[in-house]
């Protein structure tokens, strides 16, 4: 690992003020907020910044405080912390569920909502230390290579998947998020915080230099609301999602009257599907209608020579989980 | 047995001499070292699986670093252990991808780290696919009776080809050593199962007579057969580092390096050709096998003999013929791993034994109960077995998880219950342990005695274990038994600690040493002994037993002194939507002669089998142009404890006479069972699968084939849907 300073940034303008001095000053600098994942890209000397700003000792990031016809939740919450309180759980299943999904104990203990969302690719060749798009290089490896793990919606020219369990069920929440940065303070909807290898293939949100994300705004649950998040993994804990689901629906007895559903584990970014959506609403969710969201979730998936057994999955998961959702008492 | 005065030690759960240091973090494993002066090190591998080195230069600034490559070594630049093939730097020609080129070390790590090394290189066509391989390390061939005459008499043929992939060992500690130069030779402390393999590779390689090298085992996080051949070779990099530097050196790989660079269990191909009569008698046996050795000899000719003898099963059988063959390609070369060839070749057996019952209408536990080996039958090899315990474990470990009425319970649902029998050769194959000849010594101490062995504690227990046998042999107290460090500048060579020896064949060896010290004192006590007569040590070689002959040309007689015998029942579940298996309950039988200490037995027996499920089911080494592309523990998946079914372990005793208070081995044996049982209740569920690792992908296909429908265009692997538990419920109890 390369040498570098460690910053304790007291508060969120303070915190960007040294991240924006490192960078003009010629230095590369990085936020941290567990360092579970900044850490192991430094051990194998994928990002190597002089640098760290730690958001750790910034005071109250990571509460969850009630307001604004929502509930706000500071970034710095460990995933932990967010899996366990009791409104989430009440409000939005779908992100307790999703951050108890995540990996290990051990890293929901450390691993903070912030760094969650903004954690880098889990791609075997950008982890591996290839010099490809994600890596400031110009090629991407897996498109011809090993990509049984990679995008079947909207790659090109990185194939990444998104690897935040979070993301999913905050777009399906119609999250927004606060970003600060050296020219103060922005809102994006969850949706727009993710950005396609073909807007910027190095990056996967729009963060620019020095900007960090603050805190998450989730708006209060309609009545009737269900929520749950379901996801496929290669053994029963600690990786990431093969495929997974993330389905909000404002039930009226039988009768879907708004849903969301958001895929992981299929595209660069969190991968919303309208149409599916739109099938939804107004309908009585049965057996038939639960089969057809899953055909309809699938209907524009251009899968890679080794991932095409992502199709079927994802259609199956997306017809069980909109079902068991429907029959939830 | 020796049980006239009653055991104080052996039988017990006594603490392990190791226990307090390691559960305390005080224990010290090669990364906790360091020396005054200490460089750290790298290695420079090549990138290419074929070919030729044209040039290397250097970019970054190289002052003050000690580089080293083929032309540093002061003796002969190989790693020696069998075959003499394999270089410890690579001279002009590359045979697989991470081979090691050149060496670097600094004292500081980032200026290490920041030198950037071009390798120029002519490329050559690599050859991946072992069946089109024109270099055999070794051929081996057994044969029992006539085939002709056995497929004469046979009503049915059974035919088929089964196929095991690679597999990583996966100790949690990486690979590590560090050289100190002293008195014109070198002091090596590393993380290994053999300190006399590196003595020597070190001798080799640097040209040094005996009391020249001295290697110290430090704290070692496990082996698995992964640090029988390897050390020798990262042992070696430290050394040429270190003296050409006059300083110490470290060199310990991280996770990717390990992965990438170090042995892993030999891929396998094996077909059978079976002839059987209508009622289920075996009559003829062909097997042939094919083993990926990977670039290298190095133990390729010992895996495969030790594969091929367990090749037939636990079966009786007058007319058997096995050829097997192990080849090289272009990929990193593969070696010791628990259970060494066995896992692949029984794997064969016992699905193949599956197919035959299934051919024949039998029930698969009728099937083995009639073919089962007896006491007084002959083995492939022809070794008239004394004690036998196949029939035991099969009938114990079928009752003992209701397979036959869980059988019938289970019929037509999404799970299926399977089982395999199996066993498990204790010791080195055939002449080896003669060839070896080890020796152990035991030092009278004031309160007891002290044990002198090269045998290594990895983990599994050995200090513990040998501390139990002398304790009782010598009839005093487990606390009075104290072990030295496995240091060759103190130890005599007890031999390696693998091929499931340590117990069985160190531990005789010392219990023949604790039988002579005893007489020594007669009625004295050790501290009165001592005071009168002076320092006691004694020194005992292992003695072969008249009734062991081995003719190493023909491959025929007593192929081991004794074999373990074990049966494995497991039931799984399958997802109809993700084709994900998930083992339910697993139920195992173990006949291991004598359990010295119960729970390190168990626990032998428990990790065996879960990385016995990890080698059937999630254990995928994805090789890409000859270089493991998942080489790293995000993506190779190894399973956790969730992925395991609680392991119900019963041990069986049947006293070896020529093992310590009749212990056989136990390490290896229970990692040969597991895949085939689970790929045997995949087969309960109609799922015809001949391949391991068994995963999603290829059981969707073969689910398919048998159902006529379905997807069979999707490729690769995946596994467990995780949370809704609740999902799978709902899944599972529909009618
Ligand atoms: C073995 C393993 C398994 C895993 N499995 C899963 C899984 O199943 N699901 C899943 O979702 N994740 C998984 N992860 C990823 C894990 O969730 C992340 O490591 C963790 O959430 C990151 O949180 P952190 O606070 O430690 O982030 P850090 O390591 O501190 O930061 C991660 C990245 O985000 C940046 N960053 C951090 N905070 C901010 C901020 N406030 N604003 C802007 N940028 C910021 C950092 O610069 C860095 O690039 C896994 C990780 C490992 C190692
Ligand atoms: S998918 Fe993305 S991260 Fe992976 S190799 Fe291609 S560009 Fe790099």
């Amino acid at each position: 690992m390369k040498t570098f300073t460690n910053v304790n940034a007291r508060d969120l303008r303070q915190a960007v003020a040294r991240s924006a001095d490192a960078r003009q000053s010629g230095q590369a600098a990085s936020f941290a907020g567990g360092g579970s994942d900044l850490l192991a890209l430094m051990k194998e000397r994928i990002v190597r910044p002089d640098v760290i700003v730690s958001l750790k000792p910034i005071k109250g990031l990571d509460q969850l405080t009630p307001g604004g016809g929502g509930i706000t939740i500071g970034g710095l919450i460990t995933l932990d912390a967010l899996s366990r309180d009791a409104r989430i759980h009440r409000q939005y299943a779908v992100l307790a569920e999703a951050a108890a999904s995540v990996a290990t104990p051990q890293i929901r203990n450390v691993g903070t909502l912030a760094g969650n969302l903004c954690q880098r690719p889990w791609c075997w060749y950008y982890r591996n230390g290839f010099p490809c798009l994600k890596a400031g290089g110009s090629q991407c490896f897996s498109v011809s290579g090993e990509n049984q793990f990679h995008a079947i919606f909207g790659g090109g020219p990185s194939y990444i998947v998104h690897p935040s369990d979070t993301a999913p069920a905050l777009v399906a929440l119609d999250a927004t998020f606060r970003i600060v940065g050296p020219s103060g303070e922005r809102e994006v909807p969850a949706a727009d915080f993710f950005v396609l290898p073909r807007q910027n293939a190095a990056a996967e949100n729009v963060l620019a230099n020095d900007e960090l994300l603050a805190s998450v705004h989730v708006p209060t649950a309609a009545g009737g609301m269900r929520s749950m998040y379901e996801k496929v993994l290669d053994r029963e804990a600690w990786t990431h999602a093969v495929v997974s689901a993330a389905v909000v629906l404002r039930m009226d007895g039988q009768t879907c009257r708004d849903a969301r559903v958001v895929l992981g584990g299929v595209a660069p970014i969190p991968w919303r599907l309208p149409e599916v959506e739109r099938l939804l609403t107004g309908q009585r969710i049965t057996e038939e209608v639960a089969a057809r969201a899953g055909e309809l979730a699938v209907a524009g998936a251009r899968p890679l020579a080794k991932n095409g057994y992502k199709v079927p999955l994802t259609n199956a998961l997306v017809r069980r989980t909109v079902l068991e959702l429907a029959r939830r008492a | 047995m020796r049980s006239s005065r009653g055991l104080k030690a052996v039988g017990r759960n006594v603490l392990r001499k190791d226990g307090v240091e390691k559960v305390s973090g005080a224990a010290r494993y090669i990364d906790d070292l360091s020396f005054p002066n200490l460089l750290h090190a790298r290695t420079i591998r090549s990138t290419i699986p074929s070919g030729h080195v044209v040039d290397i230069q250097y970019h970054g600034d190289t002052t003050g670093f000690t580089i080293v490559d083929h032309r540093d070594v002061p003796g002969r630049n190989i790693v020696a252990l069998i075959d003499d093939d394999q270089p410890c730097l690579a001279e002009r020609t590359i045979r697989h991808f991470a081979e090691p080129i050149v060496l670097l070390a600094h004292e500081n790590r980032e200026r290490l780290n920041a030198v950037d090394v071009q390798i120029a290189y002519r490329e050559a066509t690599p050859n991946f696919d072992p069946a089109a391989s024109k270099t055999s390390f070794k051929t081996i061939a057994i044969e029992k009776g006539s085939l002709d005459e056995g497929f004469a008499a046979a009503d049915v043929v059974v035919e088929g080809e089964y196929r095991a992939g690679h597999q990583e060992q996966l100790y949690i500690e990486p690979n590590g050593a560090i050289a100190v130069p002293a008195g014109g030779g070198i002091t090596l402390y590393g993380s290994m199962q053999c300190p006399y393999y590196v003595h020597r590779a070190l001798k080799v390689l640097l040209g040094l007579p005996d009391h020249k090298v001295r290697v110290i085992q430090t704290e070692t996080g496990g082996g698995f057969g992964g640090k029988e051949e390897y050390p020798s070779m990262i042992a070696g990099h430290a050394a040429l580092l270190a003296l050409k530097a006059g300083r110490p050196v470290k060199l310990v790989y991280d996770r990717v390096e390990d992965m990438v660079a170090t042995t892993k269990r030999h891929p396998a191909v094996i077909h059978h050709r079976t002839g059987v009569t209508r009622d289920g008698r075996l009559t003829a046996i062909d097997i042939d096998a094919l083993f990926d050795g990977g670039a290298y000899a190095t133990l390729s000719a010992v895996v495969l003999s030790r594969g091929l003898i367990h090749a037939s099963g636990p079966y009786r059988c007058d007319h058997v013929r096995i050829r097997g063959r192990a080849v090289m390609t272009n990929t990193p070369p593969n070696g010791a791993f628990r259970g060494f060839g066995a896992p692949q070749t029984q794997l064969a057996a016992e699905i193949h034994m599956d197919r035959i019952a299934g051919q024949l209408g039998l029930d698969p536990v009728r099937v083995r109960e009639i073919n089962a080996l007896r006491p007084g039958d002959t083995t492939a090899t022809g070794q008239r077995l004394g004690d036998c315990s196949a029939l035991q474990v099969l009938r114990a470990a079928v009752e003992r998880s209701a397979f036959k009425r869980r059988r019938r319970a289970l019929a037509g649902t999404n799970r299926g219950i399977g089982l395999a029998l199996f066993f498990h050769g204790s010791g080195f194959t055939g002449g080896g342990e003669v060839a070896l000849a080890s020796k152990a010594s035991l030092a009278l101490t004031g309160r007891g005695a002290r044990i002198f062995v090269a045998s290594t504690e990895i983990g599994q227990g050995t200090r513990t274990m040998h501390a139990q046998i002398v304790a009782d042999t010598l009839g005093v107290p487990y606390d009075c038994v104290e072990v030295n460090a496995a240091d060759t500048g103190e130890v005599p060579n007890s031999g390696p600690t693998v091929a499931s020896r340590t117990c069985m064949v160190v531990g005789r060896i010392l219990q023949r040493c604790a039988e002579e010290m005893r007489e020594r004192l007669g009625t004295l006590t050790p501290g009165e002994y001592l005071r009168t007569h002076g320092p006691l040590v004694i020194t005992k070689q292992y003695e072969k037993s008249s009734a062991i002959a081995w003719d190493d040309h023909s491959y025929r007689g007593d192929a081991y002194g004794s074999y373990g015998w074990a049966c494995d029942v497991v039931e799984v579940e399958v997802d109809p939507d993700t084709w994900q298996v998930k083992p339910t309950a697993f139920t195992t039988v173990h006949e291991i002669g004598k359990a010295i200490h119960p729970m390190l037995a168990s626990g032998q027996i428990e990790g065996g089998s879960a990385q016995g499920i990890g080698y059937a089911l999630f254990e995928e080494v994805v090789m890409r142009d000859g270089r493991m592309a998942n080489c790293q523990l995000t993506n190779y998946i190894v399973p956790t404890t969730l992925d395991t079914p609680a392991i119900d372990v019963v041990m069986l005793e049947n006293p070896y006479k020529h093992g310590p208070f009749g212990a056989k081995g136990v390490g290896e044996m229970p990692i040969d069972g597991p895949a085939p049982a689970i790929i045997n209740a995949l087969r309960h569920m109609g799922i015809d699968l001949r391949e391991i690792p068994a995963t999603p992908e290829k059981i969707m296909a073969a689910s398919a084939e048998r159902t006529g429908s379905g997807i069979t265009k999707s490729r690769s692997a995946r596994r467990y849907t995780k949370p809704s538990s609740k999902t799978l419920h709902a899944l599972r109890e529909k009618p």
